[in-house]
């Protein structure tokens, strides 16, 4: 019917101009001729072509050919999206060519917004867009470490500092209680948050970011925000580009804490057994420095990288094809935390026909990594602080020391010594995309991806002694015998060095189709549509297995196959399989008028099989418009001259998030019920995951208004405001014992309970000079603020439980209505007692206080600091911060650049979790200013081996997370063209360049940037977290 | 023309949408629903083995029996390491506490599967079925049992499974009400079970028989426990080792003097995240010595440490003195090389005392983490207490020769002159005997409550209070906040 429509009122239109211009002139002169692209003399087909002043035109067909009737003496006006206008007198009838010239301005910037796209000027939604340059500038491995600081609204922590480690991403805060990734596309295709490690970010184009409702147009899984990456690809009749770059750097860490050496040990030692009422364990305090593990423990390590590509096109084909080897030890453990990886790319375009246009992507990578224990009790960093400094790392006999007056503390060198464990992928990536052109209006893409990992895994694990006692021992005793298992009554079994290896395969398929249509009616009315449907599949298997008594205690014979385990007793396989799909529909319709005012609105249709079949549809709608003010007539008459471009937006949505587990909604016995009956470890079955089947997916309900600014030519500014909130909640709230849910593998149900919500401003802005002068000048900065508050619990729930602290310590964090997500609660402290007659006529009663300790606030003011309830608890401190701010800049002179990035976030706390309290282990140097008598320190409380409330969780252990990082800073040049003519070298650009240079912070640990490695709960929490490295970087791009 | 090949696009995508529904029913791949199960008597089999399971729960009325009483204190690393044992130890325990929590958890679960498998006891016949019945209904007594004890009138859920909404409308039903369901299915394990069961690690008549007997001494029903206990001293045929010491090695276990155990193993590493799903016994492995370096003992935790007062109230010639609590110095003294033996003491309290009976050996290793993996079965009754329980039932029953020679069986075996006492004097011996013998056994707390001697023990027990634990607050917040929480709480 619309297409009737349209045939109609273009017919009518038709007619009502040739009548006009009939009339208005009997002295027409007849122009034709081609439209070209200046840059590559393409051929411009749907350039506009009007009289001035008049609603007389037409446009380029196909070719770009057009003809058109002027009166003589009239300005003929060539328009089009993207290039700047060209306006010429004609007063003879003659054939004029003209080339159009792109328009440099940001305006007509392409922002990709999922089954489509649309331009900066023209768009309604909150989005933003990073150029791949910038991305690649930065030289890491992941895609999401790169885009930390870059754009506004979007939060990203690293998880781990460690090599191919991930980044927790929060476009616009935290929203959910459990996944909180915002959907990852890469040309179209569906990544997860670790499969990024497969992507080179020099491979990138441009990365957009969908942060309001209109990312609705993808439903049920938008509801974090959805991150849209564009690989590379070639351009139609351009000669072929060989790029070759690539840098070598040296990472160290940017930073040791302060420990104690081994004198002031003795001495705090010393003092912690004696007020304890011990005996001292140091008759000699001066031992000197003694060992210092963080420098045995930390080593430089290199990192390197090397891409080529090739790009380019001829009048039917464009490609892109390329590789890259990225390889990167860790600052801790050298090749034992390794990430490698190698990575082909072969993206052609090839337009079949003057209607059908193929788009082939494929990514194949090969990754691998080794990883070490991170951040948490028994972490290779952990076991570093708390190794204390009078014991060697070696004995005269060579062996590694067994720290033996410290519990289930290891040498942390012989822990990476034993530490086996390398994982590797296999990922094919791929799109066939097939566009067909139905006609000017109408285009039809089938497209059918595919997303393949194959990941192998492999742990050793041989017979090791840490020493007497230490849980991680595997082995029987310090000869390295391996210990004897009673398999039945007096049938003993040797139990050797092990290996355990997975092998699993993950495969996605997907088919999207949709209809796109444009036009323009009458030149003004502008509008657009797309209609689509996507089914997805997911679906996985896995086999693995353990394998004892490796020969040799070696990994040189670390393989099943290898296994000498006496009839297999001891060894064990395991598998899995699972399947999860979706199927959706969507409409998008879009209309402007004289692409001043806007509106566009969405719906989409999703089924996602995690529900049952009670609930396993929603419907996601999302309306936008925005109004470019700057074009009206009136904004005119205010003579804003310095006012480029101006435009309101505001945009409601609703999507989803389905991330939970699949079969939530059914009872299944997988629940894990196993009890010992005639000395035999005996498998029965039990209820695992209590079941909802009246599960449904969360809602996000996101309001956004945004003004963007343009001003005095080279400035932009970007403002959002949004409201995010999110409903029903999907997670695992506790519920009643009586429900019985609780026992071995039983978990509770998930259920929709809770709201969260998010509340925030964005600014941006930017300046870009003038790329054709000497001296050019970019800079962005951008700030987010936001506040996240939980709104609702389910009933009967006061808070959710989170992250403990210390060894079998309370919960330091929770999920809490009125509260931000995560924040800390615990006792509030008010200095330290100087004296017992402070004590004794201290108007609360502080149970088992002494001359030194610290000092509570009683909240609840009953005079008494209760430990036994939660009465005296009060917040004091949350890992979320107040503003992140992100700063950009890159000078060009002539042949010289230099470019920087820097980051801050404010406002966060963390919570030091690194120290374990036990009498001998290592402390950080400021128990130098313990409390040594009355009016030695308000501060810092005595040290004492006895009993003592000064390491219950209170503000004492939470400190101001806070930091700024000069993240990049790069100084480069580019040769002179002279210099390379010969050569046959079209541009050689080599750099220096440094990461984390320099961090400003007050935060004591490792490195405060730290995101949440066990959960949206655990953030904040640092456990000896594995630090970023600070990097020195050599590198050049050279381009044939 | 184009309109109407576009016409038909559309009417493709919209068929194949609608025609789609199905490709969104993805079975749950090789898993078992639970809606569809009870069809073969394997699986009534296989869900009873889920059943037992939260026997291994034990390990908290280990430490919590011996804690909470004047035989031992908290320990540990620091006060704030398992802060809920502290708390306890102290008699500053209140609703925020994540022992007793798991202990409501736990039994809670347990109910949850025998009720499981009550609910579906008609689905199928099979020959037998009465004996596995016969289990689940002594399992689900046992932990019924376990909370009535610990926290009074529980909310009762019999042969059913409730959901989060239908919680909020049950309450907590009577002391009374509890104990009758708990006699009513011990008396059918009664009237079903074997007196042999010939799998170890299956409860039978015996166990069914001596739990009763215990459940009616908790309610001072001194009559009917005293009959149902001689019918296991009678029928039974259980004995008492002739050594003691023999009683406390896994390498014994399953012997005459064994009435109901919960099973352990250490074929299965664990980790400290998840102490109920281990198959080891966690409660060996902290209570052991803190970095302990010598012979015959492993390395532990040092929680639990008993007190001097336990010690010192041994006879110095009863063997059950060391073999029930090991006084470590002196024990390092009597090794051959003391100077080459260390161990660490915690923040949490030290004492130079330790359980000897559940602690980690040498001989008695797991796989990792070896702390947590002990093979000790926990004995929940064994034939000497047995004994005991029916010598206080007869003593209390006004037969007080019955009495003594059931108590001076016990003594006898340990070469401890008989006792001859009647009346009050005599219950006050067979009450310090049941702690002489069953010392370290997670009896103890309990015991002095039963017994009304609790205020006179514990240092900060209250009357009227401390006799129950409090419910966890979340516990009453959860069920919509019905129920009452206990006196002085």
């Amino acid at each position: 019917m619309k297409q009737l429509y349209s045939k109609a009122l273009r017919s009518l239109i038709g007619a009502a101009l040739c009548l006009f211009s009939f009339v208005a002139s009997a002295q027409n002169v007849t122009v034709k001729g081609q439209v070209t692209e200046a840059a590559n003399g393409l051929s411009i087909p749907g350039v506009n072509i009007s009289v001035k002043g008049t609603q007389v035109g037409t446009t380029t067909d196909l070719d770009g050919n057009y003809s058109i009737e002027v009166p003589k003496g009239q300005f003929l006006v060539f328009s089009f999206v993207g290039f700047e206008n060209q306006e010429f007198k004609v007063n003879e009838s003659r054939t004029l060519n003209v080339k159009m010239k792109e328009e440099a301005s940001v305006l007509n910037e392409i922002v990709v917004v999922g089954y489509g796209s649309s331009t900066k000027k023209e768009i309604t939604g909150a989005a933003a867009k990073v150029d791949g340059a910038e991305l690649k500038k930065l030289n890491v491995s992941r895609v999401d470490a790169a885009l930390q600081g870059q754009v506004s609204g979007v939060t990203i922590n690293t998880n781990s500092g460690s090599p191919g480690g991930s980044s927790s991403i929060r476009i616009r805060g935290l929203s959910t209680f459990g996944d909180n990734d915002p959907l990852i596309l890469v040309d179209g295709i569906v990544y997860d948050s670790e499969g990024l490690n497969a992507l080179n970010p020099a491979d990138i184009e441009s990365v957009n970011v969908l942060k309001d409702g209109t990312a609705g147009i993808y439903g049920v899984r938008a509801a974090n925000g959805v991150i849209i990456i564009e690989t590379k690809k070639g351009k139609l009749n351009s000669k072929p580009t060989i790029e070759f770059s690539g840098f070598y750097g040296v990472q160290s860490t940017a930073r040791q804490l302060n420990l104690l050496n081994a004198t002031e040990y003795a001495v705090v030692k010393n003092n912690a057994f004696l007020n304890g009422g011990q005996q001292q364990p140091f008759a000699n305090t001066a031992l000197g420095e003694g060992t210092d593990w963080q420098s045995a423990v930390f080593q430089n390590a290199p990192i390197e990288s090397y891409n080529i590509s090739i790009n380019g096109g001829n009048a039917k084909t464009r490609y892109s094809i390329g590789g890259s080897y990225y390889n990167q030890d860790g600052i801790v453990g050298g090749n034992k935390a390794n990430f490698r990886r190698y990575n082909a790319r072969f993206n052609v375009s090839f337009d079949m026909d003057e209607r059908f246009t193929l788009n082939s992507v494929l990514l194949y990578t090969n990754e691998g990594r080794s990883a070490l224990a991170e951040n948490g009790i028994g972490s290779v960093l952990y076991n570093t602080i708390n190794a204390y400094p009078t014991e060697p790392i070696r004995q005269d006999n060579g062996r590694y020391s067994y720290l033996e007056l410290v519990n289930d503390i290891i040498n942390p060198l012989a822990q990476m010594e034993n530490t086996y464990n390398r994982s590797n992928v296999n990922k094919f990536v791929g799109k066939e995309e097939l566009v067909f052109t139905i006609n000017e209006d109408f285009t039809l893409t089938n497209r059918f991806n595919y997303n393949v990992a194959l990941v192998d895994g492999k742990t050793f694990s041989p017979l090791t002694w840490y020493g007497p006692g230490k849980a991680q021992n595997t082995a029987a005793n310090e000869d390295l015998d391996a210990p004897q298992v009673e398999i039945a009554d007096s049938v003993f079994l040797e139990r050797g060095a092990s290996v355990y290896e997975n092998r699993d395969t993950y495969v996605d398929l997907t088919y999207e189709g949709f209809l796109n249509y444009s036009h323009t009616f009458s030149q003004v009315h502008k509008v657009k549509s797309t209609l689509g449907v996507s089914v997805f599949n997911r679906s996985g298997n896995g086999l693995n297995a353990t394998a004892f008594n490796i020969p040799n205690n070696s990994v040189d014979f670390a393989d099943i196959s290898a296994n000498q385990a006496d009839g297999g007793f001891l060894n064990n396989a395991g598998s899995f399989e699972f399947e999860e799909r979706l199927l959706s529909s969507f409409l998008r319709a879009e209309y402007s008028y004289r692409n001043r005012y806007m509106f566009s609105a969405i719906v989409r249709r999703d089924g996602s099989s995690k529900f049952g079949a009670n609930n396993r549809w929603g419907i996601f709608p999302a309306f936008s418009g925005a109004w470019v003010f700057s074009d009206e007539v009136f904004w005119e008459g205010l003579n804003l001259d310095w006012v480029d471009f101006g435009k309101l937006r505001a945009s409601y949505g609703i999507s989803g998030n389905d991330q939970i587990p699949n079969f939530a909604y059914l009872p299944l016995l997988n629940g894990e019920g196993v009890y010992v009956i005639d000395d035999i470890i005996t498998s029965g079955v039990a209820i695992g995951r209590g079941a909802n089947p009246d599960l449904k997916w969360e809602t996000t309900h996101q309001f956004n208004i945004g003004l963007d600014f343009n001003f005095l030519k080279d400035f932009n500014f970007t403002f959002n405001y949004f409201i995010k909130n999110t409903n029903d909640l999907l997670f695992q709230p506790d519920v009643s014992a009586v429900l019985g849910t609780y026992g071995a593998g039983g978990f509770p149900p998930y259920v929709n309970a809770g709201d969260v919500s998010n509340r925030g401003m964005e600014f941006e802005i930017g300046y870009h000079s003038n790329p054709q002068n000497n001296w050019v000048f970019n800079a962005n900065a951008n700030i987010t603020t936001i506040t996240n508050e939980v709104v609702r619990v389910p009933d009967g729930v006061d808070f959710i439980p989170g992250a403990g602290f210390g060894v079998g310590g309370v919960v330091a964090t929770r999920f809490e209505v009125g509260q931000p997500i995560g924040y800390y609660i615990g006792y509030e402290t008010d200095g330290i007692y100087q004296t017992q007659a402070e004590i004794d006529n201290a108007p609360v009663s502080q149970a088992g206080a002494q001359v030194g300790d610290l000092r509570f606030v009683d909240q609840n003011g009953d005079g008494v600091i209760n430990f036994s309830d939660d009465s005296d608890k009060v917040k004091i401190g949350s890992p979320i911060p107040d503003f992140t701010i992100g700063f950009n800049f890159n000078v060009r002179y002539k042949n010289f650049d230099v470019s920087g990035n820097i980051y801050a976030a404010l406002g966060q706390e963390i919570i030091r979790n690194y120290e374990r309290q036990q009498p001998y282990a290592n402390q950080l140097s400021y128990v130098l200013n313990r409390w040594t008598g009355a009016g030695s320190t308000d501060v810092y409380p005595r040290v004492t081996t006895g009993a003592t409330r000064n390491n219950v969780f209170s503000d004492y252990y939470v400190e101001d997370g806070s930091f700024l990082r000069l993240r990049n800073i790069q100084i480069g040049y580019t040769l002179p063209e002279k210099w390379l003519k010969n050569a046959r070298v079209e541009s050689l650009r080599i750099y220096l360049s440094a990461n984390n240079l320099y961090t400003l912070t007050n935060y004591r640990g490792y490195d405060p940037d730290i995101g949440n490695f066990g959960g949206v709960l655990a953030a904040g929490v640092d456990y000896g977290f594995y630090p970023q490295a600070q990097t020195i970087m050599g590198g050049f791009n050279l381009k044939f | 023309m184009k309109a109407s090949k576009l016409t038909l696009v559309l009417f493709a995508f919209l068929i194949s949408l609608s025609s789609c529904e199905k490709y969104l029913e993805v079975d749950p791949a090789y898993s078992l629903g639970a809606d569809n199960y009870f069809n073969t008597e394997q699986d009534y089999e296989l869900a009873l083995i889920g059943a037992y399971d939260l026997l291994q729960g034990s390990y908290i009325t280990q430490w919590v029996g011996e804690i909470a009483s004047d035989n031992s204190i908290a320990g540990g690393e620091s006060v704030t390491d398992t802060e809920g044992l502290h708390q306890i130890d102290e008699m500053t325990h209140d609703g925020v506490n994540n022992e007793l929590r798991s202990v409501m958890r736990f039994n809670y679960a347990g109910v949850s599967r025998c009720n499981y498998i009550m609910e579906n006891k008609d689905k199928t016949d099979f020959d037998g079925k009465e004996i596995i019945l016969g289990e689940t209904r002594f399992l689900r007594a046992y932990y019924y049992f376990e909370l009535v004890r610990y926290f009074g009138g529980v909310p009762l859920v019999i042969d059913r499974s409730i959901g989060s909404e239908e919680v909020t409308t049950i309450d907590r039903a009577s002391r009374g009400e509890v104990y009758a369901q708990i006699e009513s299915d011990l008396q059918y394990a009664v009237n079903n079970l074997p007196w042999n069961q010939p799998i170890k690690g299956r409860v039978d008549k015996g166990a069914a028989l001596s739990m009763l007997g215990k459940v009616y001494l908790f309610q001072n029903k001194f009559s009917q426990a005293a009959t149902v206990l001689d019918r296991v001293i009678n029928e039974g045929g259980y004995s008492l080792l002739p050594n003691y010491e023999d009683l406390w090695y896994a390498a014994n276990e399953d012997n005459a003097e064994t009435v109901f155990d919960v099973e352990y193993s250490n074929l299965e590493g664990g980790s400290y995240d998840c102490l109920i799903c281990l198959e080891g016994n966690a409660a060996a492995g902290f209570n052991g010595i803190r970095q302990y370096e010598g012979p015959v003992y492993a390395d532990g935790n040092s929680y639990n440490l008993p007190t001097a007062k336990l010690y010192n109230s041994f006879d110095v010639n009863d063997p059950r003195r060391d073999l029930s609590v090991l006084n470590l110095d002196s024990f390092i003294n009597l090794q051959p090389d003391p100077g080459s033996i260390s161990y660490a003491t915690g923040g949490g309290g030290h004492t130079g005392y330790y359980n000897n009976k559940y602690i980690k050996r040498q001989s008695e290793l797991g796989l990792p983490d070896d702390d947590l993996t002990s093979p000790l079965n926990y004995k929940v009754i064994r034939y000497a207490d047995v004994l005991l329980m029916a010598a206080e039932a007869h003593n209390r029953n006004n037969n007080d020769p019955q009495a003594l020679t059931y108590v001076n069986l016990v003594r006898d075996r340990v070469g401890m002159p008989p006792l001859s006492s009647s009346g009050t004097t005599l219950t006050q011996e067979i009450w310090r005997e049941r702690n002489l013998e069953l010392s370290g056994e997670g009896h103890r707390f309990f015991d002095l409550v039963r017994t009304g001697e609790a205020a006179n023990e514990i240092d900060g027990f209250q009357s009227g209070k401390h006799e129950l634990f409090p419910i966890p607050q979340v516990e009453i917040d959860l069920s919509g906040g019905a129920w009452s929480q206990n006196p002085g709480y």
